[in-house]
């Protein structure tokens, strides 16, 4: 056990001091700030200035329903539309178009509308202006006249209405989503959660599992392997480096998660007290899916770097490895894949079947938890199956690591080489 | 333990690589206390050898004793261990990296760490002991691997060619620190090339060929049964002399300013030095001597191959 402690120690120290550890740690949190500052920024400065707007209306009777439509407000406060001037059925067309176009052109005038006199009958409504792509101004706009419109048409037919916003305002589809034990309102955050879940597990999988394979390679390219394995069993070694690098992924989680905390905590007070109404997401995730995803990585982290790591033991330099790996990532890229799929019918026989199979458990039965838990009994199987895959791959892994260590320092023959695959 | 208790005992060992015997049954009995040395021709199994007794390799057969006791992790860490291939981790500190490996043979780390110091005050690394290995020259890295070797006091050392990449001033250095550890009681198993350090350190020695134990014992001994049967001349004359006398001699070695000629059994050596003086050769060195053990390295070798 000692041995194993030393071990783990010297993984962890060396690793956790690298230049490339401290830049991983820091940088997503980092990035993460940065986006929220930008996002801030972008907030504040959002079409931060009233807009300024005429209507030119042939049909007589629009203009002031548009003018009152028009009252939607900035996040500073200011009115998003004024309505500088109103010509109702102009003597001369022509002229108020051309005196508004001088006027966009030189900027004291955002845009303009135009209402065809028969409007109600279907006529687009036009509007002119310098900036078309400003997506919310016009889809503002729209809304307004559509109301309006409507309001012409319900008047003609003969009924009287005042407030047609009122009216055609449409109704909005509340999602609930029920749980074992209550039901929260759904928007989109079980999405968000399940998406960045899987990301993090399969980002961190090979991260962690590349790691060690690297590691193990390392040993062996420089030859510290024989060193090491005259003080230690290879087991020891094996076990060692697989915590030791286990260990500095932890480290890494610890340090996003607290930065994750303080970002939700103290970010929305800087948004406030910055008067913007950022749009953070209230995010819940449950504690209890906290607690799998830690179980789901813990077992995944176990099953992958065992195998990264006989690769590393297997391989004499990096293109080798990069070889090797390759079957080894296939099924965690497969499993994120199938991540739609999964997502759409959480519960469907193809989707229990896949998560059931312990290299798509980690990041399959995760995915099933977060959308929608599964019976306990298939938790508890994925759990039991994925413990049992990982002590066979360890076992074969152990093999691979100390067949890869009988062999180092030899010039391999073929001979040799078949004795080798046979091992393995 | 008694004085003759022995230090490593291998019994009929073998070690196969499919086809190839690395090592076949092999028997081999080293003294406490003894410098030893394991001779052999590139290929012959030494390391093989050393690996085995460094459980480091499993044998197919035979049973291997170290210290007066079956192989086991518990005498493992009794055992100081400098492989013909170094390894260092090239990222670490050189201090640290000794720190970990001497408490991974079981010392506390802070023992650990005033034995690394120690050292590499000794070996003159001090200046480099907070340096990354990799910013080390081969021959201290070769030093500091060494000191891994060593730190945790092993009773028994075993050194694969412990002396490759050292200039003779360092290599003068490890020599004396070999010779103060055998004082000390630790047994050194020393595996070389290099006959002419064998010859003057080692007090007894194994010769294997092909994986075969091919001559073993007390050096002296070994030397004497070989009889005073060459001699080595300085003489003005490039040795045509001695073809004169192909029924004395046996086979001739010219190193430029000196030859040894081995003699066949029984032949006089006076007859030589007569056929020198007749032959009008000024001789300014004439001395019967024991056959060197790079003679009796080259006639073993070529014997067994021919």
């Amino acid at each position: 056990m000692r041995k194993i402690w030393l071990i783990i120690k010297r993984e962890y120290v060396t690793r956790v001091r690298t230049k490339g550890f401290v830049i991983a740690t820091v940088a997503l949190p980092s990035l993460t700030v940065a986006l929220f500052i930008v996002s801030i920024l972008i907030a504040m400065h959002e079409v931060d200035h009233t807009l300024n707007v005429a209507i030119l209306d042939n049909n007589g009777d629009l203009a002031a329903a548009i003018k009152r439509g028009l009252d939607r407000k900035l996040a500073n406060g200011q009115p998003a539309f004024r309505v500088v001037e109103s010509q109702v059925r102009p003597a001369s067309e022509e002229l108020v178009r051309g005196e508004w176009r001088v006027a966009v052109r030189s900027g004291q005038l955002d845009g303009y509308l135009v209402v065809p006199p028969d409007v109600a009958a279907g006529t687009p409504v036009e509007f002119h202006t310098k900036n078309a792509a400003n997506f919310a101004v016009t889809e503002d706009l729209d809304r307004v006249v559509t109301n309006a419109v409507i309001g012409l048409r319900l008047n003609q037919s003969g009924a009287r209405v005042d407030k047609v916003a009122e009216i055609v305002r449409g109704v909005d589809l509340k999602l609930m989503r029920i749980t074992e034990h209550d039901e929260k309102e759904e928007k989109g955050q079980t999405f968000i959660v399940a998406v960045s879940m899987t990301m993090i597990l399969y980002t961190t999988l090979v991260m962690y599992g590349v790691s060690t394979m690297r590691s193990v390679l390392e040993e062996k390219t420089t030859r510290t392997m024989e060193v090491l394995i005259s003080a230690a069993r290879p087991f020891h070694l094996m076990a060692g480096k697989i915590l030791g690098v286990g260990a500095v992924g932890f480290t890494q989680y610890l340090v996003w998660a607290l930065s994750a905390a303080l970002i939700t905590t103290y970010g929305a007070a800087v948004a406030a007290s910055l008067k913007v109404h950022a749009s953070l997401p209230q995010i819940y995730i449950p504690s209890s899916l906290l607690i799998y995803f830690v179980v789901y990585f813990l077992l995944g982290y176990f099953l992958y770097a065992s195998f990264f790591a006989s690769v590393g033991a297997a391989a004499s330099n990096e293109h080798d490895a990069q070889q090797l790996q390759w079957p080894v990532t296939l099924p965690l890229i497969f499993s994120f894949i199938m991540f739609n799929f999964i997502l759409r019918d959480p519960n469907s026989d193809t989707a229990v079947g896949l998560s059931l199979v312990p290299f798509f458990t980690p990041i399959l039965m995760l995915l099933r938890i977060s959308a929608e838990t599964p019976p306990f009994w298939q938790i508890g199987l994925s759990i039991l199956l994925t413990l049992l895959a990982t002590v066979g791959v360890v076992y074969l892994s152990a093999r691979i690591y100390r067949v890869g260590v009988l062999m180092y320092g030899k010039r391999p023959s073929v001979v040799e080489l078949w004795r080798w695959l046979r091992y393995s | 333990m008694t004085a003759t208790t022995d230090a490593a005992v291998l019994e009929r060992v073998t070690k196969r690589y499919d086809s190839l015997t690395a090592v076949g049954h092999l028997s081999l009995r080293i003294r406490q206390g003894a410098l030893f040395g394991l001779l052999g021709p590139n290929g012959a199994g030494k390391t093989t050898t050393l690996r085995m007794l460094m459980r480091i390799l499993i044998p197919d057969e035979g049973s291997i004793q170290v210290l007066g006791e079956p192989l086991s992790e518990q005498a493992q860490d009794r055992i100081g261990y400098l492989p013909e291939e170094r390894g260092l981790y090239p990222r670490m500190q050189v201090r640290k990296l000794l720190v970990f490996l001497g408490a991974l043979k079981g010392l506390p780390e802070s023992e650990a760490n005033r034995r690394a110091r120690d050292w590499l005050e000794r070996l003159q690394l001090a200046d480099w002991s907070e340096k990354k290995v990799i910013d080390l020259s081969k021959g201290m890295q070769q030093k500091v691997q060494f000191i891994a070797a060593v730190i945790h006091r092993p009773p028994l050392l075993i050194l694969d060619e412990p002396f490759t990449g050292l200039d003779p001033i360092n290599a003068v250095v490890l020599k004396d620190i070999m010779l103060e550890l055998r004082e000390q009681g630790s047994t050194i198993i020393l595996s070389t090339h290099r006959m002419e350090q064998v010859e003057m350190m080692c007090d007894s020695i194994c010769l294997i060929n092909q994986g075969q134990n091919v001559l073993q014992g007390e050096l002296q001994v070994i030397k004497k049964s070989y009889g005073k049967n060459t001699v080595r001349i300085e003489c003005s004359d490039d040795g045509a002399f001695l073809k004169q006398v192909p029924t004395l001699i046996q086979s001739v070695n010219h190193f430029g300013a000196v030859i040894e000629a081995k003699l066949h059994p029984g032949s006089d050596p006076q007859e030589v030095l007569k056929a020198a003086v007749e032959g009008g050769v000024r001789v300014t060195r004439f001395e019967l001597m024991e056959p060197s053990l790079n003679d009796i390295f080259i006639e073993r070798v070529s014997d067994a191959h021919a």
